[in-house]
């Protein structure tokens, strides 16, 4: 726990958490569902076990161990916690977008993330997300918004915890930027750069080839002045972390690729609705894609975006993107709207892949884009993902089938504690 | 059927194309389970279409000679629905007028393009019927329209043009009046005071024999004048309770008819709308915005108390293709399913005042209806095919 809190504190390590140690002593078997791993085929009348926070039995025939809480699952499903790959949950509208910096790499989101939820109305204790919990969503990506060329850095959090540092998984987790209307947009309005796509790589070529100067002035002078900035951006090119470029036109998806290339960095692409053009490119690459919500075109914060800017709706794409080799993660890209929507609609994203299903993904693919695929391109699947020995136990407990929309989740744990309940 | 509603202005035929030839076109479809929106599924039904109309419905129905027939066995057969509310055929910037708060004048017709492509996904998503109209970024932004999303002539399409006058309790000024909830709700009370008082004039020079100048025309106090008169009724934007009971007072004031829009804590006083025969049209509980669960719930509240409940996306906020998805959603909460169905079927078609015309597959009203490949309320279920006006106007091809 020390450890943890510490790192947490030091701006110059990706750091992983560990479970707080002597969580959850009591075991727990989650006994007579339908298991479904993700990570191997569904298990009739399976049984999950899980101690001091960790997964230690998944099968049809494990060993209960003495003492146990049994939990009758019979005629439910047992899942891992579902993983949204793209949310500002969490991040106050005023906090998300620096107004007038376009570029704004030193900044990270997990000094504006608030897992406590809506100012003066928290209560002590655990931390419990309980409007994201009742969707099953257990881990998360949290950045900044998209209305500025490089919001900052992302954290990936758990959606409960026992306290502020117990709910990182991984932070910094990247380098979030975006290419497109919304930087644009913003800027236009203030009459000042980037006013154009033109401008937008410009800049964010510029500054990348600081961050290269950088590194190599400080090579030469470790003791000349720091620039936290370009430090951060320094740790991107070192690919510490990838960068999660915002890009759903084929133009700004292009220039994603064109940019990673030239300055050799990771690229994970975002929202993606123009993707399936690269998508040879993209598998060759080994470049990830975090799609937006199936239901909806925009991934972005505009209410009513420009259509024009934007690639027509296309629900085949999780399909046709991961026949095509792409790893292919579906996210909310949620966001809180005041206090109707604190929760945004990361709850909704069993009913998100339940779309992708009717067109053309398989039921399995489709849990694999909302669990294990997500975590994999987070970097945290060591610890998430999937329902493995040895994983975190995040599990969930749903009362139909996972895609129905009648389904409800009934049970969450994280870490082995139970967190949620209908 | 009640066609002294439709289409009374002449200056429709200036835009119209040639009316097409009548169909003469007879469908048979059968074989899948009939949700009519008014009475128990029919289970391996059969509809009969012709010229435009449904004609027939039921378990056998002989198939006419020439009858072309659609095989919906295993398939769910839904009403063609209808969204009750969204701004979908104008441009971003041709729905709010912003400089004017209050502008009954406005009329959505007038920014409409009848070929924009969003009609397209309300197609692909069943939608048949749908309201659009202006707002929500005054406090009165003009007159919706009731129309149907398929088809090249405009005159048949359009189903009611004085489609209801569209209220927003939302919008404050934040450097000019009004700028609080307070504010909104004496500035709309004093424009129905002074429609009154216009109306009045009217009538006085009426009355006195038309004698002299009539008095001066306002186009703004003519169209709210239609709203007191009950030709047309309110549809207000609403989210705080607060706001609801305001609009319940002005409604008992000015004896206007009604109905609340997204609604969202409309449930908190859900047993003064059922007393007022207040109907509302609720969240757009799409997988877009999710509200907390308390609000979630509150369709099923107001559903409870008796308050007729319409579900809508306010497309383009949310794609009319997943209009289904947000009553699906609102069935969660509790509303058993033919009632989540008439959401967007009849009760929409209701509160829109169309429901002589579209609705609920009925004997004598239009041939609109949805085939879907698995319960209309699935996630992954898909369209496969939609009719209008007994026409195949969307048919699913493979691989899409």
């Amino acid at each position: 726990m020390r450890l943890i809190s510490k790192s947490v504190a030091l701006a110059g390590l990706a750091i992983v958490a560990a479970t707080p140690a002597g969580a959850q002593d009591k075991p727990i078997a989650i006994r007579g569902g339908t298991v479904v791993p993700v990570s191997g085929p569904a298990i009739p009348n399976g049984t999950v076990v899980i101690r001091g926070g960790k997964i230690v039995a998944v099968g049809a025939n494990v060993p209960v161990p003495a003492g146990a809480e049994i939990v009758d699952a019979r005629g439910k499903y047992v899942l891992p916690g579902l993983v949204d790959a793209m949310s500002n949950i969490g991040i106050a509208a005023t906090d998300q977008d620096e107004p007038a910096e376009p570029i704004n790499p030193a900044n990270r989101a997990f000094e504006a993330y608030n897992p406590f939820g809506d100012f003066g109305s928290g209560r002590g204790g655990p931390l419990r997300n309980r409007e994201i919990l009742s969707g099953g969503v257990t881990t998360m990506y949290v950045g900044p918004a998209d209305a500025t060329l490089i919001g900052g850095q992302g954290v990936v959090v758990k959606t409960a915890g026992p306290d502020l540092a117990g709910v990182v998984v991984r932070e910094p987790a990247a380098m979030d930027m975006t290419l497109g209307t919304p930087p644009k947009a913003a800027a236009r309005a203030r009459n000042r750069d980037p006013a154009t796509r033109m401008a937008e790589v410009a800049m964010l070529r510029q500054r990348l080839v600081r961050a290269q100067e950088y590194q190599k002035t400080r090579e030469q002078n470790p003791n000349g002045p720091r620039d936290l900035g370009l430090e951060a951006l320094g740790r991107l090119l070192r690919r510490e972390f990838p960068a999660r470029i915002q890009a759903n036109h084929p133009t700004d998806i292009r220039s994603a690729l064109r940019l990673a290339q030239e300055f050799g960095f990771d690229l994970v692409v975002d929202g993606g609705q123009g993707a399936l053009e690269f998508k040879d490119e993209l598998a060759t690459r080994r470049i990830p894609v975090i799609l937006g919500q199936v239901s909806h075109p925009y991934v972005s914060n505009e209410e009513i975006p420009n259509k024009e800017d934007y690639p027509p709706m296309d629900e085949r794409l999780p399909a046709n993107l991961t026949r095509a080799g792409v790893k292919t993660a579906i996210a909310t890209f949620s966001r809180s709207f005041g206090s109707l929507a604190p929760a945004g609609s990361a709850k909704w994203l069993l009913i998100d892949a339940g779309i992708a299903s009717g067109y053309g993904l398989s039921e399995a693919d489709v849990l694999k884009a909302v669990t294990l695929i997500p975590a994999e391109i987070l970097g945290v699947a060591n610890r998430v993902g999937s329902l493995e020995v040895g994983k975190d136990a995040d599990v969930i407990v749903l009362d139909g089938p996972p895609l129905s929309v009648k389904t409800w989740v009934q049970r969450v744990y994280v870490g082995g504690e139970l967190v949620f309940q209908k | 059927m009640k066609s002294s509603r439709l289409i009374p202005v002449a200056w429709l035929a200036v835009i119209a194309t040639p009316a097409a030839a009548q169909t003469d076109e007879t469908l048979l479809v059968r074989g899948g389970t009939i949700h009519t929106a008014v009475g128990a599924p029919i289970r391996n039904g059969a509809i009969l279409l012709r010229g435009g109309k449904i004609v027939a419905i039921g378990t056998s129905i002989a198939a006419p000679a020439g009858a072309r027939i659609i095989d919906a066995t295993g398939k769910d057969i839904v009403p063609g629905m209808i969204d009750n509310h969204s701004h979908i055929g104008a441009r971003p910037t041709d729905i709010n007028d912003f400089p004017k708060l209050i502008g009954p004048e406005h009329r959505f017709l007038d920014a409409l393009d009848w070929n924009d492509p969003d009609f397209k996904d309300a197609i692909e998503g069943g939608v048949t019927t749908i309201v659009t109209g202006p707002g929500s970024g005054e406090n009165v932004s003009g007159m919706a329209v009731v129309i149907k999303t398929f088809g090249t002539d405009y005159t048949k399409r359009m189903l009611l043009e004085k489609g209801g006058m569209k209220f927003a309790m939302g919008p404050k000024g934040r450097d000019r009046y009004p700028a609080t909830a307070m504010g909104v709700a004496a500035n709309l009370r004093q424009y129905l005071i002074k429609t009154q008082e216009y109306q009045a004039a009217q009538k006085k020079w009426e009355d006195d024999g038309r004698k002299g100048n009539p008095p001066a025309r306002d186009l703004g106090y003519e169209a709210m004048g239609d709203v007191l008169a009950k030709r047309t009724y309110v549809r207000a934007h609403v989210h705080p309770a607060t706001d609801v009971m305001t609009l319940v007072r002005l409604k008992e004031e000015f004896g206007f008819d009604l109905t609340l829009h997204h609604s969202t804590e409309a449930y908190k006083v859900a047993p003064e709308l059922a007393k007022r025969g207040i109907s509302a049209v609720v969240l757009p509980l799409g997988p877009r915005i999710g509200v907390t669960e308390d609000a979630m719930a509150g369709p099923y509240i107001l559903w409870k108390a008796g308050v007729k409940i319409a579900m809508h996306t306010d497309a383009p906020v949310i794609s009319q293709k997943w209009l289904r998805l947000c009553a699906a959603l609102a069935m969660r909460y509790g509303i058993p399913e033919e009632e989540a169905l008439k959401m967007v079927t009849l009760n929409a078609a209701e509160i829109a005042r169309v429901a002589d015309r579209v609705g609920s597959l009925e004997v004598g009203k239009d041939a609109d209806l949805t085939i879907l490949n698995g319960p209309w309320y699935e996630p992954a279920s898909r369209v496969e095919t939609v009719i209008g006006d007994g026409r195949v106007i969307y048919e699913r091809k493979d691989g899409n």
